[in-house]
């Protein structure tokens, strides 16, 4: 037969499974997004609670709490994979 | 001690009730609010609706000492819930007139109906209409709509995922034994989807095929599930990208590093890679002689490389894909990009693995369609022609430019003054240029691994010190 470069190429003992790649090699690689995102969120309700504490700036308080939830919001879509829903959960919160 | 209680509550309360009266203007108001308000109670029981109002009167009138019962403090909540109502009906704007005539006898005892009229507005935090909530109801309505364009945006780049694995699907499973594997299951069985690492990002684990170890494909889409992202890009357009990379075994590459691409992506990875910057130090040179077009350029670590590369099924591929195609990078010794120095150089050299990397883009600059997926198949056609192409490529060995016979005429010529000029082959060109690499490596870090070294010493004869320490304490004892 004439077809040896229709010969199939698949090799069923050359497979190599597949290795997810360590993220501890290339850490600057990722995206730094949902780290930065979840830090402000924090950030902000912290300072929401404090002003609350205070009770001087009502308005202020409002604001550092929209602006912390929408960090979290943020943070959860551009999470990566490997972050588990509890700490997604625990940044709503 | 029972009636001082209530008495207390009296005294508090009146100033409050006092105020009120004030505020609420006139009698006649009174008089129509008692006609509108109680006008339902009328038929029921007419003494309800007096009640307050008979109670309001000799209240104002009378001391606040007069009544120490317990339903005349039910009466003041009464009545201060009474002025509630009627406040809140009452207008602010409303223009109250009062006849002169019914307040005869109020005029000496109330002055302030003379006074203009002080129309407070009650403070927003106390209202309770739509207004006063309205950043409330913004942050909310921003809230939802973020949350709709994250569930819209996941959806299309699913949507984009599948259309591209579909397309691509029978090419891959007949040029590999394995398509797909998330590496967790027991047996190497090809799971036949993509895995979804998120909202953006799909890969694919193809292998078992000769000429490579295997093939990663990743899908970067765009991150539509993010509306920051999704405005930012209307300032800036970028693509959808996917990105192949083929690990090969030793024997399926030779020894070379090359590159091709758009210019701006071979500058950016000149810079970048380590491979790159250290094999290919000229500029990327343009392709014209190729016939390649102007914004696409070529890295190599020397021309045979080149020419090697670019045959014509090559070059077909490029010109006709031009603008898909963001950058091809082959390389036996690809490992990654530089890594930042830190304050200790890395005292081994990065491990390599022999590479093929494509990036391409995909066609819609963000604004794609399942259907510009198909649009990609080509490429991975080009793709499969590399890993054949490269297996079988191999380097010049012989000692090229003046071969051994010519050398040996030239000699007997005896032209005297003219240098012998040996070209080496392209092979032992290769090896010489691995070898200044690793030598120029082992050079940089020499002054810290001397460093290390007398710090290990050092180390060392502190151990044997305090051995032998141990050693006189025991003998001691």
């Amino acid at each position: 037969m004439f077809s040896n470069s229709m010969a199939d190429p698949r090799r069923q003992n050359k497979i190599l499974r597949y290795k997810p790649p360590s993220t501890d090699t290339n850490p600057t690689l990722e995206d730094p997004t949902p780290d930065y995102m979840n830090l402000l969120g924090m950030i902000f309700s912290m300072c929401g609670l404090m002003l609350k504490l205070t009770e001087k700036l009502v308005f202020q308080l409002k604001w550092c709490a929209w602006i912390a939830v929408y960090c979290s919001f943020i943070s959860f879509a551009n999470s990566r994979s490997s972050e588990d829903t509890k700490q997604m959960m625990s940044s709503f919160m | 001690q029972m009636l001082l209680l209530p008495f207390m509550l009296l005294l508090l309360a009146s100033p409050m009730t006092w105020g009120r009266y004030d505020d609420f203007d006139d009698g006649e108001d009174l008089a129509e609010f008692d006609d509108n308000d109680f006008a339902e109670f009328e038929d029921l029981s007419e003494d309800a609706g007096m009640e307050p109002e008979a109670t309001a009167s000799p209240r104002v009138a009378a001391a606040p000492a007069s009544d120490q019962d317990d339903d005349d403090d039910e009466a003041v909540v009464e009545i201060e819930d009474a002025q509630d109502d009627f406040e809140d009906t009452e207008t602010p704007d409303e223009d109250i007139k009062y006849d002169t005539e019914e307040f005869e006898g109020f005029e000496k005892s109330s002055p302030s109906f003379k006074d203009p009229i002080n129309i407070i507005t009650v403070p927003s935090h106390l209202q309770n209409s739509w207004e006063s909530y309205y950043m409330e109801i913004l942050m909310v309505t921003g809230l939802l709509a973020y949350i709709m364009n994250y569930i819209i945006g996941k959806n299309k780049n699913h949507r984009l995922a599948q259309a591209w694995f579909s397309s691509h699907r029978e090419l891959l499973e007949s040029n590999f034994a394995l398509v797909g594997d998330d590496g967790t299951s027991k047996e190497a069985v090809s799971t036949g989807k993509l895995n979804q690492e998120n909202e953006h990002i799909y890969n694919l684990w193809c292998s078992g095929r000769v000429c490579c170890e295997g093939m990663l494909i990743q899908l970067k889409f765009l991150k539509r599930q993010d509306l920051l992202n999704v405005l930012a890009r209307m300032m800036r357009p970028v693509c959808d990208q996917v990105q192949i990379k083929v690990t090969l075994n030793d024997e399926d590459m030779d020894t070379f590093v090359f590159a091709v691409g758009s210019r701006k992506a071979m500058a950016r990875l000149q810079k970048e890679m380590q491979d790159l910057s250290e094999f290919c130090s000229d500029k990327p040179k343009s392709g014209a002689k190729y016939s390649l077009p102007e914004f696409m350029a070529i890295l190599s670590e020397m021309g045979e490389v080149t020419d090697g590369m670019m045959d014509s099924k090559m070059v077909h591929y490029l010109i006709n894909h031009a603008d898909k195609i963001e950058s091809i990078h082959f390389s036996d010794q690809f490992s990654g990009p530089k890594l930042m120095q830190e304050e200790g150089q890395p005292l081994k050299l990065p491990e390599t693995k022999k590479t093929l990397l494509f990036t391409f883009n995909v066609p819609g600059m963000g604004n794609t369609s399942p259907k510009d997926m198909d649009a990609l198949l080509p490429l991975m056609n080009m793709v499969i022609y590399s890993i054949d192409k490269v297996k079988k490529f191999r380097l010049n060995r012989e000692v090229s430019g003046v071969s051994s016979t010519h050398a040996i005429v030239l000699i007997g010529c005896r032209v005297f003054g003219a240098s012998l000029y040996v070209s080496l082959g392209a092979s032992q060109k290769a090896d010489k240029n691995r070898a200044r690499v690793e030598e120029n490596f082992l050079k940089q870090t020499h002054a810290q691994r001397q460093e290390e070294a007398a710090q290990r010493r050092e180390q060392k004869k502190l151990e044997k010190k305090q051995m032998k320490m141990k050693q006189i304490k025991v003998k001691a004892m």
